[in-house]
């Protein structure tokens, strides 16, 4: 059971980097808009070749 | 005869002589008008018609673009730019508000075509504030093209000047979520050791082993408490120092003393520590606050929404000639030239030609009113038919707009103020639990000390109070949710309690009992020659030419003639040639002769004539809804009274309340009055519900207990709303009481077995019967029934 010693402050560690990347991309905005990608991930926009781009 | 086919576009109908179709997805696809095929072309071109596909389908008509055409180029001159946006260098930034938008697919339609413009750095759009904001490179493209590709795709922007554009709900919204992983993270790790820690309890467990995991809660709940709790701890500081204890006091008392505690006993070697009940407390009281902020910021903002009623540019009349500025740089003096169907930037009074202006949107009087020199006209009504100059006396907030704006912020703000069931309830629950656990602790202590602390434990994580705290907002999220598949939004968190205690409906009467758009309901012909349909048809193949919203109670009507030669006389009619025959079509000056009987039912009267003679008379009036009717009778038999308050007149207000059966009914009100008179029925003891929907309806609905307005509102009064309706019919109304009653239900089911809960267990935790783990286990499963309780909610019809 001595090897919880180890892996509990490992799993505390992982566990500070978790909220480390979250706070990091909720600052960069990822979860500013919940809404629109839920619907995103069904549009691709790349079935047309580029040359329809007419602007 | 009438194919029912609708626009691929904007959904309205297609008219019958109008055959334009588009090739989207390999068919051909009808569309209603030029606008509409402009705009399909252009999404299919760019190659994003998946825009078509995920789309939820829109309002008939709400996507409709709006022909303004050229207006966009005035936004890439240097002053528009000091105006609207802030620049670093060759970068500039700018937020636009974008009308229009209605769905999730809107918002990536958007972004789409943005970035295939050249120079576009960013673009990041807010679909639940309508927000846009876009970097760009000012080098390679400019403000007005940017703004002219949101037009050119149907939707209606309207750039924000940079001190409107802040808004403190991104982040509320951010540090809210950062709080919510934090407490749902602290939560589920110290759980993990606590269940180590009961089983240690059960079965024996390594003293080291046991000082070390309570060490490791202790690291793990701290951040909990002081991050993730300390907006409860703030609003009960703010609350005691203001003298007005709220639920904060009693949720920070218990999260702060089981910390305490927990920490006492973990350096000392104690008996118990209570770190999972505190960070499960935690988690759950975050998760309610967020639920509750997330409805919150589903409403609508108050600073665009009123700005939006305005033109974003006018054209002033100067000395050197006409030059487009940004509606803040107009003053008192300017004259301002303004065309038929603009909106009026400011209130003055016409200096220069004739017109009818549409001021229902603000007066709620249905019919447009003939503006001559001399009339005074007011900011955000419609310029229908004339081109007039006018002089602007009086601008922004001091305008009747900004009047009406200022009066529904008051409003709201003195609404009868009430404290939630449940957090009534939870407080008094959570200062007993307290108390009790105190009581507890000192008997234990003096007839058995050793097992004073264990005891204690049990009574305080068997009463935890998450059961009560999940009682409400699980209830109102699902019901939230349902409500929203049903076409209802809801943005005020407490609306659904107070709609679910009302006594009182007060309709609104133009656009909201009736469509808002004037119908054709009587022809009369006076030629034996032509029948009512011919009458029609030609009528409508003339008003093809006018702006008036007179007009589109004809052109509705399907039409295979052609006119030529049309030409629209302001204040007058239409007049054009059919198959070699002169027409006219107008008011009575404009076409009558003497022996034409004028009829005698309400409305406006419209005549056709040729040759010097009234061939057919029609009656244009607003009508009812069709579901009018059946929804206030249902609503009365569901024990509701029912009002009518109106800004129009005095006719037609009785006919429409006569016709739905409603016997309160008040005309000719301002605002002023509207709200007047809702607080005479709230001083009564009624608890109303105002549904409504023009500008002029906004300070009633802020002041009403709770507020209902159809998305095809003013923005204004949208924004002043709780819940707002999708779609074009009144029944969701009755749906949304019937839903209230029953979430409240819920409601009061949750919290009785809460309470009962605790109630039995107390005693049975105080008498030492209930080990900590049991206890644990008895607060996870009272939590889970409220939960799959308030689920049973997704199931409203």
């Amino acid at each position: 059971m001595s090897i919880l010693y180890l892996l509990i402050p490992l799993a505390l560690l992982l566990l500070a980097g978790a909220v480390w990347a979250f706070f990091w991309a909720v600052g960069s905005g990822q979860f500013d808009d919940l809404d629109t990608p839920a619907v995103r991930v069904i549009m691709d926009d790349d079935e047309r070749p580029p040359e329809d781009r007419t602007e | 005869m009438a194919r029912a086919e609708s626009c691929f576009h904007c959904a309205l109908p297609v008219p019958a002589n109008c055959d334009i179709r588009v090739e989207i997805g390999g068919r051909q696809r009808p569309v209603c008008c030029p606008g509409c095929q402009a705009v399909a072309t252009l999404i299919r071109d760019a190659g994003l018609e998946n825009y078509y596909e995920s789309r939820d389908t829109p309002d008939p008509g709400a996507v409709r673009p709006a022909d303004e055409a050229g207006e966009w180029q005035v936004f890439d001159r240097e002053d528009m730019l000091d105006a609207f946006a802030t620049r670093d260098g060759d970068q500039v930034e700018a937020t636009v508000y974008v009308g229009g938008m209605y769905c999730a697919a809107c918002s990536w339609l958007i972004d789409a075509a943005l970035r295939q413009l050249p120079g576009i750095l960013g673009a990041d759009i807010n679909p639940v504030t309508h927000r846009l904001r876009v970097t760009w490179n000012s080098s390679a493209t400019g403000l007005g093209r940017i703004l002219a590709t949101l037009a050119d795709l149907g939707y209606k922007p309207q750039p924000l000047a940079p001190d409107s554009t802040e808004r403190p709900e991104r982040a509320e919204q951010r540090s809210a979520l950062k709080r919510l992983l934090v407490a749902s993270l602290g939560m589920m790790q110290v759980m993990m050791f606590a269940v180590a820690l009961y089983s240690g309890e059960f079965q024996g467990i390594d003293g080291d082993m046991e000082r070390f995991l309570r060490l490791v809660s202790f690291l793990v709940t701290t951040p909990v408490v002081f991050y993730s709790a300390r907006p409860f701890f703030a609003g009960a500081i703010r609350g005691l120092r203001a003298r007005r204890p709220g639920m904060d006091v009693p949720v920070s008392v218990a999260i702060g003393s089981a910390y305490v505690a927990s920490v006492y006993a973990t350096f000392t070697n104690g008996p118990a520590v209570w770190y999972d009940s505190v960070t499960m407390f935690v988690f759950f009281l975050t998760v309610a606050r967020y639920l509750e902020m997330r409805a919150r910021h589903r409403s609508i903002d108050r600073s665009a929404a009123l700005a939006s009623l305005l033109p974003n540019t006018a054209t002033r009349l100067a000395a050197d000639g006409r030059q487009q500025v940004p509606v803040a740089q107009l003053a008192a003096g300017d004259i301002a030239l303004i065309r038929p169907g603009e909106s009026f930037p400011a209130d003055g009074s016409i200096t220069t030609g004739r017109t009818s202006v549409d001021e229902s949107m603000l007066t709620g009087e249905s019919k447009p009113q003939p503006k001559a020199a001399g009339n005074a006209v007011m900011a955000g009504s419609v310029n229908i038919d004339g081109i007039v100059e006018m002089r602007v006396d009086v601008t922004g907030t001091d305008t009747t707009l900004g009047t009406i704006g200022r009066l529904s912020e008051r409003a709201r703000y003195t609404r009868p103020a009430f404290v939630l069931l449940a957090d009534r309830v939870a407080s008094y629950i959570v200062v007993a639990i307290l108390a009790i656990a105190a009581v507890v602790a000192v008997s234990w202590y003096l007839v058995d000390p050793d097992r004073a602390f264990v005891v204690t434990l049990s009574v305080l994580v068997v009463t935890c109070p998450c059961a009560l705290a999940l009682a409400t907002p699980t209830a109102f999220a699902a019901a939230g949710s349902r409500l929203a598949d049903l076409h209802l939004l809801v943005t005020s968190g407490n609306a659904i309690e107070t709609l679910s205690r009302a006594t009182h409906v007060v309709f609104d009467k133009t656009g909201t009992l009736t469509r808002g758009m004037p119908e054709v309901v009587r022809t009369v012909t006076h030629d034996p020659g032509f029948t009512e349909r011919e009458c029609l048809q030609i009528a409508a193949a003339l008003e093809v030419a006018s702006t008036h919203p007179i007009a589109r109670a004809f052109t509705r009507h399907e039409s295979d003639i052609a006119a030529t030669g049309l030409e629209v006389r302001v204040g007058a009619g239409v007049e054009g040639v059919i198959d070699g025959r002169h027409w006219q079509l107008g008011n009575a000056a404009f076409v009558t002769d003497a022996r034409t009987r004028m009829p005698d039912d309400d409305g406006t009267h419209v005549f056709l004539g040729t040759d010097g003679r009234v061939v057919a008379t029609f009656t244009v009036a607003d009508t009812l809804r069709e579901d009018a009717g059946e929804t206030l009778a249902m609503l009365r038999r569901m024990g509701y009274e029912t009002s009518l308050v109106s800004g129009d007149g005095e006719a037609p207000v009785a006919r429409a309340a006569a016709s739905l059966g409603i016997g309160d009914a008040h005309f000719g009100c301002t605002p002023d009055d509207k709200l007047d008179y809702i607080h005479a029925l709230q001083e009564r003891g009624d608890v109303v519900v105002m549904v409504g929907d023009g500008i002029n309806d906004a300070p009633v609905l802020a002041g009403a207990d709770a507020s209902i307005a159809p998305s095809h509102a003013a923005s204004l009064a949208q924004s002043s709303a709780d819940i707002l309706v999708l779609g074009d019919s009144l029944h969701p109304v009755v749906t949304l009481m019937l839903g209230a009653r029953r979430t409240m239900r819920i409601v009061r089911q949750n919290l009785a077995w809460a309470i009962i809960y605790n109630l039995s267990a107390v005693p049975l935790a105080a008498a030492g019967f209930v080990p900590p783990w049991l206890a644990a286990i008895g607060m996870s499963t009272s939590s889970l029934v409220v939960v799959l309780n308030a689920l049973r909610l997704s199931r409203i019809r």
